[in-house]
Order: C-alpha cells, then sequence, then structure tokens
C-alpha cells in the first residue's frame, strides 16, 4: 500500500513537472510577449522523438548519460528552429495568423510521426530508448545529498511563495483578515467533507438504495451549490471587503496548498531514499523537479532584465516598441524559439516518463492544458504557472477518482466530463479572478 | 477671403492679450542652428494615397541641424501620415528620405529610430502594464541587457547599466513632473501625462531628432508653458524638434521657421511671422 501511494506521488510529482516545464515555455510566449500559440504541443512532441530516437542510437565511444544528454539539447533546439520556421514565416503578419498556423502546425507534426514509420515507427511507438539515471544505484551519502538539492529547492519555492503572500497581505488588515478567514475556512471545509464523504459513500449509498448514480450527481452539485451560496451570503452579511476575502482566500488556498507540498515533499524524500524501489522514476523525478527550478530560475533573470522589458513592451503595444528603436520581429522570434525550446526539453520529461511514445500521447488537448495552466496561474507570472501546473493535476487525480462513482459515464466519456469541467472553472475564474491566481489584478483593469 | 486681416485659427496671441499661460517667446540668440550646414533631415517628394485619397502629395521638409521646426495644417491636411512616412511606420509611395547624411526610406522603423530620429503619436501610447519608470527604461538604446545570453553571463554590467539609466530616467521624469508617478503602472496616467511621458520617453532614446505630434494637445496652459522652456532647454543643449501643433501660441514661440500643409501638399514655408501674414496659409485655414 505505501508502495502504491509513493509511486503513485512520484509519477504525480514527475507529470507535475512536466506540465509546468511546458506552461513555462507558454508562459514565456504568450504571458510576457504577447504570442498566441495554439500548437505548443508540436514543440513537446519534437522534443519526445528527437530524444528517443537519438538516445537509443548506439554510439560505442560516447557514454550513455552524455549521449542523453546531447539528445535532449538537440531536441529542444530542433523545437526551436521549428519555431524559428513558424515564427519566421508569420511573426511579421497580424497575430492571428500565428495563432492559425500553430494550430496547422502541431496537426502536421502529430501526422509525421503518424505516418512515416521509417522513423518514428508510426503507430508502434518507440520502445525502449535509455532512460536518465536509469541504471544508477547510488550509495547513502549520494542519495542523502540527492534529498538535501531536492529540500533545498523546495525550500527556496516555498520562501518565494510566502514572500509573495506577505505582500499581499500587507495592505488588509489583521482583524479583517481574520473574520474574512473564519467564513472561507468553513466553506472549504464543508465542501471537503461533502465531497470526500459522498465519495467515499457513493458505492454503498448505491448498493442499499438502490439508487441511479445521477441521483447522487445532482444531490452532491446541488449540496455543493447550495453551501457555496449559504456562505456567499454569509460573507455579504458581514460586510467584508473584497479585498480582504480575496486575500483570505488565497492565503487559506496557499496554506493548503503547503501544507499538501511539504507532505508530497516527505514523500518524495523517503522515495528517494528507498531509490532501488523505483530506479527510473525516483531518479527522473528528481531531475524533474531540479528542471523546473533551473528553467524558473533562468526565466526570473530573463523576464526582469531589458530583455524581458522589451518583450513586455512587444506585448503591450509593439508600435511603441519599434518607436524606440527595438526590433520586434527579432524579439518576437526570440521568445517564440525560446518557449518551443523549453517546450522541447518538456518533451524529453515526457517520453521518459512515458517510456514509450506514439503519435496519440501528444494529443492538440496538451496545448488545452498548457493554456489552462497560464490562464489559472496568472499570464505573465512564472510561480503562477508553476503552481497552476500543481492545482491542474491536484484536479485531475481527485476527479479521476471521486467522479468515476457519482457521474454515470464511461472512461472515455468521463475524461470529456473532466475537460468540460476545467473549462467552466476557467470561466468561472474568468469572471471572479480574471488575472489568474496569482496574476495582478490592477494590470487587467488598466487601459490602453 | 484672402485680405481678411484677422482670421481665427490664426489667432496667435498679440500684445493686446499678454496672457500669463503663454509660452515664453524665445530670444534670437538661443538659436544654435546654422543654415549653412546641410539639413539634419530632408524629405523629397513623398506621396502617399489611401485608396483614392492622397494623404501625403509630393510634399519636402527640411530640419536643420539644432532647430526647432513646426508644421502646421488644418485637420487631414496630412501631417501625423508624414510623420509616419518619415519615421518608415508606413512606407511612402514615391520620395525620398534624407537623415544625417544617410537615405532612411529603405530602412525598417526600428533602425530609423536607432539612428537617432524619434517619434511620438498623436495619440500618446504608453506601455499600461509596464511601470512608468519602466516605459522610459525601455527607450535606453544599446543596452548589455537587451541581449539573450548576456542577461546571464552579464548580470553585473547590466545592474550597473540599469542603475545609472534609472537615475537618468528620473531626471526626465522629474522634468516634465512625473517622477511621483514612476513606480505606478503607465496605464493609470491620465491622458496629459501619458503626452508627457511619451516626449519624456523620447528624449530618454537621446536622439538627434525629435518628431512630436501635437505635444501641447489636451495639456494644460501651465503645462504647456513648463514643455515649452524644457524643448527650448534640450534645444539649447544640441537636440532638434520637428514638432506638429495646433497651438499657435506653442509654434509661434517655439519654432525657427514653419512648413505648412494642406491637402497633402506643401503650401508655404518661413518663419512663425511670416506664415502669419501669408495670404494662402489663411485662405487654407478658413478653408476658403
Ligand atoms: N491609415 C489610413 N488609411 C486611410 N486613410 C488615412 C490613413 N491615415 C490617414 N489617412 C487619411 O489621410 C489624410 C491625412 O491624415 P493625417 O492623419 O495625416 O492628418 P493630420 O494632418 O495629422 O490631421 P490632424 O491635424 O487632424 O491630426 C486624412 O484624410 C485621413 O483620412
Ligand atoms: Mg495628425
Amino acid at each position: 500500500m505505501v508502495n502504491g501511494m509513493e509511486g503513485y506521488i512520484v509519477s504525480l510529482i514527475i507529470f507535475t513537472a512536466i506540465l509546468a516545464v511546458f506552461g513555462l515555455g507558454l508562459n514565456l510566449q504568450w504571458g510576457f510577449t504577447g504570442l498566441i500559440n495554439f500548437g505548443h504541443v508540436a514543440f513537446m512532441t519534437l522534443g519526445a522523438y528527437t530524444t528517443a530516437l537519438l538516445s537509443s542510437i548506439d554510439i560505442p565511444w560516447l557514454p550513455l548519460p552524455l549521449q542523453i544528454l546531447g539528445a535532449v539539447i538537440l531536441g529542444a533546439t530542433l523545437a526551436a528552429a521549428l519555431g524559428l520556421l513558424i515564427g519566421f514565416s508569420t511573426l511579421r503578419l497580424r497575430e492571428d495568423y500565428l495563432a492559425i498556423v500553430t494550430i496547422g502546425v502541431s496537426e502536421i507534426v502529430r501526422l509525421i510521426a503518424l505516418n512515416e514509420e521509417w522513423l518514428t515507427r508510426g503507430s508502434f511507438g518507440i520502445q525502449r530508448y535509455p532512460l536518465p539515471l536509469g541504471q544508477f544505484s547510488p550509495n547513502l551519502p549520494t542519495r542523502l545529498g540527492m534529498i538535501a538539492i531536492l529540500l533545498l529547492v523546495i525550500g527556496i519555492a516555498y520562501c518565494r511563495l510566502w514572500q509573495w503572500m506577505g505582500q499581499q497581505l500587507q495592505p488588509i488588515s489583521r482583524s479583517q483578515l481574520v473574520t474574512s478567514l473564519v467564513p472561507i475556512v468553513g466553506y472549504l471545509v464543508s465542501l471537503a467533507v461533502l465531497i470526500v464523504g459522498i465519495g467515499l459513500g457513493a458505492r454503498s449509498l448505491k448498493a442499499a438504495a438502490n439508487l441511479p448514480s445521477w441521483v447522487l450527481g445532482l444531490g452532491l452539485l446541488s449540496a455543493i451549490v447550495g453551501t457555496s451560496l449559504l456562505y456567499a451570503w454569509l460573507a455579504k452579511r458581514f460586510l467584508l471587503p473584497l479585498a480582504a476575502r480575496t486575500t483570505a482566500l488565497s492565503l487559506v488556498w496557499v496554506s493548503i496548498l503547503s501544507l499538501l507540498g511539504g507532505w508530497l515533499t516527505t514523500i518524495a524524500a523517503i522515495a528517494l531514499y528507498h531509490y532501488d524501489r523505483s530506479p527510473t522514476k525516483n531518479g527522473l523525478m528528481w531531475i524533474a523537479v531540479l528542471l523546473v527550478a533551473l528553467i524558473y530560475q533562468a526565466l526570473q533573470a530573463l523576464v526582469r532584465s531589458p530583455w524581458g522589458r522589451i518583450l513586455k513592451a512587444i506585448r503591450e503595444d509593439e508600435f511603441v516598441a519599434r518607436a524606440l528603436g527595438k526590433n520586434v520581429f527579432w524579439y518576437k522570434l526570440q521568445a517564440f524559439m525560446l518557449g518551443g525550446f523549453i517546450a522541447g526539453i518538456a518533451g524529453a520529461l515526457y517520453a521518459w516518463q512515458l517510456t514509450v511514445v506514439y503519435p496519440d500521447n501528444f494529443q492538440p488537448l496538451l496545448t488545452f492544458n498548457a493554456w489552462t495552466i497560464v490562464v489559472l496561474g496568472g499570464a505573465g507570472n512564472n510561480l503562477g504557472t508553476i503552481l497552476g501546473a500543481a492545482i491542474f493535476w491536484a484536479y485531475q487525480s481527485v476527479t479521476r477518482f471521486i467522479l468515476s462513482d457519482i457521474i454515470p459515464l464511461d472512461d472515455a466519456r468521463l475524461g470529456a466530463f473532466r475537460v468540460m469541467m476545467i473549462g467552466l472553472l476557467l470561466m468561472v475564474l474568468m469572471v471572479w479572478r480574471p488575472q489568474g491566481i496569482l496574476g495582478n489584478k490592477e494590470e487587467l483593469t488598466l487601459g490602453r | 477671403m484672402v485680405d481678411n486681416p484677422s482670421p481665427q485659427p490664426m489667432d496667435h496671441p498679440s500684445t493686446e492679450h499678454p496672457s500669463t499661460d503663454r509660452p515664453a517667446q524665445r530670444s534670437k540668440s538661443d538659436r544654435t542652428f546654422d543654415a549653412n550646414l546641410p539639413p539634419l533631415l530632408s524629405a523629397q517628394d513623398l506621396c502617399k494615397s489611401f485608396g483614392g485619397v492622397r494623404a501625403v502629395d509630393h510634399a519636402s521638409l527640411e530640419v536643420p541641424q539644432g532647430s526647432i521646426i513646426g508644421l502646421i495644417g488644418p485637420n487631414g491636411a496630412g501631417k501625423t501620415t508624414l510623420f509616419n512616412l518619415l519615421s518608415n511606420f508606413t512606407r511612402p509611395d514615391s520620395g525620398d528620405v534624407m537623415f544625417n547624411g544617410t537615405p532612411i526610406h529603405p530602412l525598417p522603423s526600428h533602425q530609423i529610430a536607432q539612428l537617432g530620429l524619434v517619434r511620438t503619436f498623436q495619440v500618446a501610447r504608453v506601455l499600461s502594464r509596464l511601470s512608468v519608470l519602466d516605459n522610459m527604461l525601455l527607450a535606453t538604446q544599446n543596452q548589455t541587457g537587451e541581449a539573450l545570453l548576456n542577461v546571464w553571463t552579464r548580470s553585473r554590467q547590466i545592474a550597473k547599466e540599469e542603475r545609472l539609466q534609472r537615475r537618468h530616467a528620473l531626471e526626465i521624469l522629474d522634468s516634465v513632473g512625473l517622477s511621483h508617478m514612476a513606480h505606478q503602472y503607465a496605464g493609470s496616467l491620465s491622458g496629459g501625462q501619458r503626452k508627457l511621458l511619451e516626449m519624456a520617453r523620447a528624449l530618454m532614446v537621446n536622439p538627434k531628432l525629435i518628431l512630436l505630434d501635437e505635444p501641447a494637445a489636451g495639456v494644460n496652459p501651465t503645462l504647456i508653458n513648463q514643455i515649452c522652456t524644457h524643448i527650448q532647454q534640450w534645444n539649447r543643449e544640441g537636440m532638434t524638434f520637428l514638432i506638429i501643433e495646433h497651438n499657435m501660441d506653442v509654434i509661434m514661440s517655439l519654432c525657427d521657421r514653419v512648413w505648412v500643409m494642406a491637402e497633402g501638399r506643401n503650401l508655404a514655408t518661413g518663419t512663425p511671422t511670416e506664415i502669419q501674414t501669408n495670404p494662402a496659409v489663411l485662405a487654407a485655414y478658413l478653408g476658403q
């Protein structure tokens, strides 16, 4: 049981990291530069296939880890080259052209992967390519070192998150905060009790009362809506200012996430300690987390630099950038290519997580997921993107277990239903907090 | 019509109405330009049609080094379009533009700005979701941190440059009365403040020539005064200006020479006083 749980958490972390890297690439393109890329998955496909293919070639004189590293870099570079190709042809035109061309290119890339069997083995998929740290069997000090590095990275992330939270809290008075916290915590607790209670009891209820499952689903839905309305009414009664309520809500969320994150980190550390239980997954998790941290750091340096300022200027008004002597086309191209490069790295991670790559793994839905994550976290906010990826995967895994018990749909339809729910949640988010979780509300209300 | 002695649009403040709001008269000794030097900017026979409309029709223009030149004309005369042609934001149908000895009409607009010809926009364009200070810093030329790889490899140098530029930007902001807004989003500025920011930002480029498109539109009279004083001061420091303006006080007090356009064509050119009494100009303003 513990092992199963551990394995599940490890792959959860890996998936979150992959999506985070993937989303960071899109965030650079769209969040910072304003480039609309509806074919982000194409870069990932290229990264994944190149990594898998190149690392399985037999090169006797090259040590395997170096070969894998080279394959990843080449894969990401190829993805960037695809960005160059797309960007060169469309970035001079109006922005909608880029959007349309990226959709087309991503489908073309997937179809090539499906049909050029001499290269990609088509729908058979590529199998048995080497994984990083796959044959690695670290001794105790090495494992402890790995754990220490992991903890360090996560510790820094925590500091950042709480620094941000501290900034948000400053303008709000303590008493307002406390009075806002009470109903919110109450609300979340009741929601959790409702969902978990009904989720757990669903089977026995169904069996006992011989109820069709849609009755349960409807019951749960109305219960959720009912409590939401009740608490919204309560908050109104107390006449709490909106800012206080929103900040209190963020505080609750950040706290919950921190607790969850702490728990996940503990399990990750334990998994690393028992490295040999599942060497490939544990090693991959370690690499993925470090890569997220590294890419995040590199991107933060970029977006805070004069280079990043030019990207933001282009997002706001490219005429101004031009009038001030900036080569808009060249900077757009750089941002687009770098975003592609990062998505290519995400592709390599994805290939390692899958261990077999099929063209079907690279559905346009992945692009949609990246957009969800960036919008969720707040466009133009790298930390928000990582948070968005975590929330996205939390949603995916929670709903996978609970929904199947209360919604009378088969697995395929359930998957579609979950996507639909995300769309609904995004709409609610757009109404209630259009700037995303970590985004800045003030920025949105500014006119041109 | 032509012999009407005092047409309304040209109603420049005559001695009977001494107004406190009026910009200070420019003393002739301030002039830093020499009419014998080759012009800093010269445009020959520029043409641009939009569909059937001949927005600019064989227009020419010369801006001597170190001068302040005015460009006036009724609404729709093609002044803004001419600015777009000069800065190559719009490609001319024909004609050529020489700037500082180089033909610039074949160059993309960002290269023209890099050569030292910066334009502002009639409807101020600010980068709303960047701070006022960032708007200013963006304008700095040749920053080390503008190259992708330098960001990671030469961060120390970049930080040093940023500190210097920041101080410079704050000085300029101070001179247009925006330093208290430096850390606000530019999107929160008022219309007049945006015009000021645009001008300050153009200055931050440290160009040779600034094209100002109606810098005084929507700015309060006291501030107009202040801006005029600053333009004169920057001009003394060696900056050349080409100014589109409907406010005749500004034109009269600032400009060494005025070019008049009507219906896309050159109508007249001369000193402000000559223009004021030119019958063709008066006729154009009155619309015959
Ligand atoms: N992009 C465009 N497309 C079509 N017509 C245009 C375009 N830009 C300008 N025009 C036309 O060109 C003519 C000159 O316009 P322009 O903006 O240059 O006038 P202006 O002299 O700046 O006037 P104002 O003093 O009102 O600013 C106008 O008739 C206008 O309708
Ligand atoms: Mg105009």
